[in-house]
């Protein structure tokens, strides 16, 4: 969709990050201070709320820095008539980026293999047998991409997915770490993805402690990846609390 | 009709009220235009509530956000570099896109774009370059060589009607919150941003349009799209009201109040010369209500 | 209170109108029409059974698809369907075959201003010449304000590009009813005088489209006669073809 020139003419942005291939030397450095000041093991400031579009049977909007998602839920509504007969409903993921999401436009990562991966995270959290024959479309948007979208993106699903009132075993929150030379930092913003060495995601079910998926990329040692996970479980269940008074917040104010 | 409205009342008192707006949506409707209310509370003839947000999106050069009732769109401009026309030597080039995601309304798939997507686009872009709203000359940089390609695009988030109006107030207000980034031309003929860091070092090139930071918007376009159900007028309809009676008239008006543009496709009612003339009336408020909303708008942005 | 128009037309002058239904052997229905150098041909297939999704299968649905001269077609030809399904849907009685399909195929031959009417124009035609059941037929016309604050009726391409804006205006037309005089409308008001599809483009005052709106009347008014003589005419020498 947004590859389409068409009979426009070629254009290009005078913005010079487009052309800056090289690794800054600032991260070879043991100490170095991250672009927006944090600390590496201090995530971004998370903003839910539930709720954000009218239309659908349940939504949600993060904001972490950056980063900006809506998720909209739709269903369970009826299955694509081609869909064989099933006792379990489907979950139907799709992800898809605003053409102003990145800094150059138009130019957001391959939508189909993000979206694969939040049908893998969620489809383990939700409770599929409650509404067989039917799909659940869990939807999303990527309004900006500031990092990290992919955790974002399946954080915010599985709000709305509550706020839709999906039945599910628990919240999903998600968090990763990347690591760049000798730093593990979490929550990197896209100016660390883009130069980091390696990569690893973890989705989980906070209160039950349970893994959904597991993502590692990149270059890593043994000890690493067990201090990443580490990192990454407690924040997970940080998050978890934080979606949870979020949800409680709106059950109330819609209640009173 | 009126017969039809007392039938539907002695059903209505049997039946749950939600049941019954499922099952009789037109005679729910219609029995609440019969004393002249709609079933969100609002008069026949009033907008709903409106806001305006600029700069809502950090990665564009212009944006932003506008809600009428649920109807939520997001307008975000990205300015690129093109080497113009050769006819038109001295103009830049606005691209407009209007896009309804698939998280907007339960009836967009993936995969299967809504089919009214393309339709609103090419209004939007018929009616913000006929209206002369930009004067296409200020989006030239060097004459011949290069000139500003404004990329807007227009999301919308949340489908609730009247989609056409919302989606042109978030145009009009993210190129009135517009700044162009300041450029120079560089050794190898290309256009380059001029760095804030580097402001210190003397500059090597000198920047092409320090002048020309905001566009000068003359006569910006306002819409206010009315329902003609029999006798009644409804202005800025939700996406029910729309489902259910069809004919959609869209006034637009630019703040002098001339028209820019009449749309009505069709439709079981026929506007006669007097219903147009009271649509025109409302829409001559509604731009009245617009303009102050994005001055508003303006002027808290530029107080932060 | 002479323009130039190039073609030495006075301002309120339409270009002649060529009529020609059952064109096509294959189509239901099949009409082109010219007005000027611009011609469209419409055909017309169906009913057929079922609609399309997000269609309500109580009523019939119209489809129509606009094939451009030449190249793909795009945003234009998009607003150009859903104008002219609008239209066409407000004129078709509905009801009477719930749940199939009519589709208009709008074949554009040459293009010299006033497209769109001229291709609704084209599209009533057919719809009659297939038989479709309607309530009335449709006509449309195209005017426009030029620089001097003129009013042209029906302009070339070249006046249409040259001209401060323009606009096209879809009448009902004039009813030769068996129903006593005024019983047609409640209100009092006659059904030809409303506007069934309006569609402009170009700034201009109010009160220029409301110029407008009276100069398009008795234009509008004009062609339907032709109209309904052209459809008179084919009728009376093939009464087979009504099936």
């Amino acid at each position: 969709m947004a590859a389409k020139a068409g009979a426009a003419p070629a254009t290009y942005s005078p913005s010079p990050t487009t052309y800056k291939k090289n690794r800054p030397p600032i991260f070879t450095d043991v100490d170095w201070v991250r672009p927006d000041g944090r600390d590496f093991h201090q995530c971004r400031p998370a903003f839910l709320r539930t709720g954000a579009v009218n239309a659908a049977s349940g939504s949600a909007y993060a904001e972490f820095g950056n980063t900006k998602v809506i998720v909209s839920i739709f269903g369970p509504r009826e299955s694509k008539k081609a869909m064989l007969y099933s006792d379990t409903g489907r979950l139907n993921c799709n992800v898809t980026y605003t053409t102003f999401a990145t800094p150059v436009r138009g130019q957001a990562s391959d939508n189909k293999e993000i979206s694969s991966q939040l049908h893998k995270s969620l489809e383990g959290a939700i409770m599929l047998d409650t509404f067989p024959k039917t799909t659940v479309d869990v939807f999303a948007l990527v309004l900006e991409s500031g990092g990290c979208d992919l955790p974002v993106v399946i954080s915010c699903a599985s709000l709305a997915l509550a706020d839709a009132g999906i039945m599910m075993y628990d919240l999903v929150a998600a968090v990763s770490v990347s690591c760049l030379g000798k730093n593990l930092v979490i929550d990197p913003v896209s100016e660390e993805e883009n130069y980091q060495d390696g990569s690893l995601m973890i989705t989980c079910l906070p209160s039950r402690n349970e893994v959904t998926q597991l993502t590692i990329t990149g270059e890593w040692s043994s000890p690493k990846i067990h201090e990443a996970m580490e990192l990454c479980l407690d924040a997970c269940s940080k998050l978890g609390k934080i979606m949870r008074s979020c949800l409680k917040e709106s059950a109330s104010t819609s209640q009173g | 009709m009126g017969g039809s409205a007392n039938g539907a009342t002695d059903l209505s008192s049997e039946m749950e009220v939600d049941a019954f707006r499922r099952l009789f949506p037109l005679r729910f409707h219609e029995r609440h235009l019969l004393e002249s209310v709609r079933p969100d509370a609002r008069s026949l003839g009033k907008a709903r509530e409106t806001s305006l947000a600029l700069g809502a999106v950090a990665s564009a050069d212009g944006s932003a956000l506008a809600k009428i009732g649920c109807t939520t769109m997001l307008a975000a401009i990205k300015m690129e570099v093109m080497t113009p026309a050769k006819e038109t030597p001295d103009e830049g080039c606005v691209a407009i896109d209007f896009h309804m995601p698939p998280i907007c309304s339960p009836i967009v798939r993936p995969g299967r774009p809504a089919e009214a997507a393309p339709v609103v686009s090419k209004q939007l872009s018929d009616t913000i370059i006929s209206s002369g709203m930009i004067d296409l000359k200020e989006l030239s940089l060097v004459s011949g060589k290069a000139a500003w390609m404004a990329y807007l695009d227009i999301y919308c988030l949340d489908a609730d009607g009247s989609l056409f109006d919302a989606a042109l107030l978030a145009a009009a207000a993210a190129f009135s919150h517009l700044q162009i980034p300041v450029v120079s031309l560089n050794d190898d003929g290309r256009i380059v941003v001029v760095s804030k860091e580097k402001e210190g070092e003397k500059p090597k090139n000198k920047p092409v349009n320090e002048e020309k930071r905001k566009l000068k918007l003359r006569s910006i376009p306002f819409a206010l799209t009315c329902i003609l159900h029999k006798n009644y007028i409804l202005a800025d309809p939700t996406a029910e009201e729309e489902s259910i009676m069809e004919t959609l008239i869209t006034i637009v008006l630019d703040s002098s109040c001339q028209l820019v543009s009449l749309y009505k496709p069709g439709g079981p009612a026929l506007a006669y010369e007097s219903v147009v003339q009271d649509c025109i009336a409302l829409s001559r408020q509604r731009v009245k209500e617009l303009q102050k909303i994005l001055n508003e708008a303006i002027l808290d942005m530029e107080v932060d | 209170m002479e323009v130039d128009r190039a073609d030495g037309r006075t301002p309120n002058q339409r270009r002649p109108v060529v009529c020609t239904r059952g064109i096509l052997h294959r189509a239901h229905g099949s009409a082109s029409w010219a007005q000027g150098d611009t011609k469209v041909i419409a055909a017309v297939y169906g009913p057929k059974s079922g609609t399309r999704k997000n269609e309500n299968p109580e009523k019939a649905c119209i489809e129509v698809i606009w094939k451009p001269k030449t190249g793909q077609s795009g945003k234009p030809e998009r607003e150009y369907e859903m104008v002219m399904k609008k239209t066409l849907q407000s004129i078709c009685l509905l009801n009477v075959h719930p749940n199939t399909t009519t589709s208009i195929i709008i074949q554009v031959v040459n293009d010299d201003g006033a497209l769109l009417p001229c291709a609704i124009n084209a599209a009533c035609a057919a719809l009659v010449d297939a038989g479709t059941p309607l309530k009335h037929l449709a006509v449309a016309v195209c005017c426009c304000m030029s620089e001097n604050g003129q009013i042209l009726l029906d302009p070339s391409k070249i006046e249409e590009q040259k001209v401060k804006a323009f606009v096209y205006l879809v009448f009902p037309n004039s009813i030769a009813s068996v129903l006593p005089e005024g019983s047609l409308r409640p209100g009092g008001e006659v059904t030809e005088l409303g506007i069934l599809t309006s569609v402009t483009h170009g700034v201009m005052a109010v009160d220029d489209y409301f110029s407008c709106l009276k100069l398009g009347r008795p234009a509008a008014a004009e062609l339907s006669d032709f109209l309904r003589n052209s459809l008179k005419l084919k009728a009376g020498s093939d009464p087979s073809k009504a099936g």
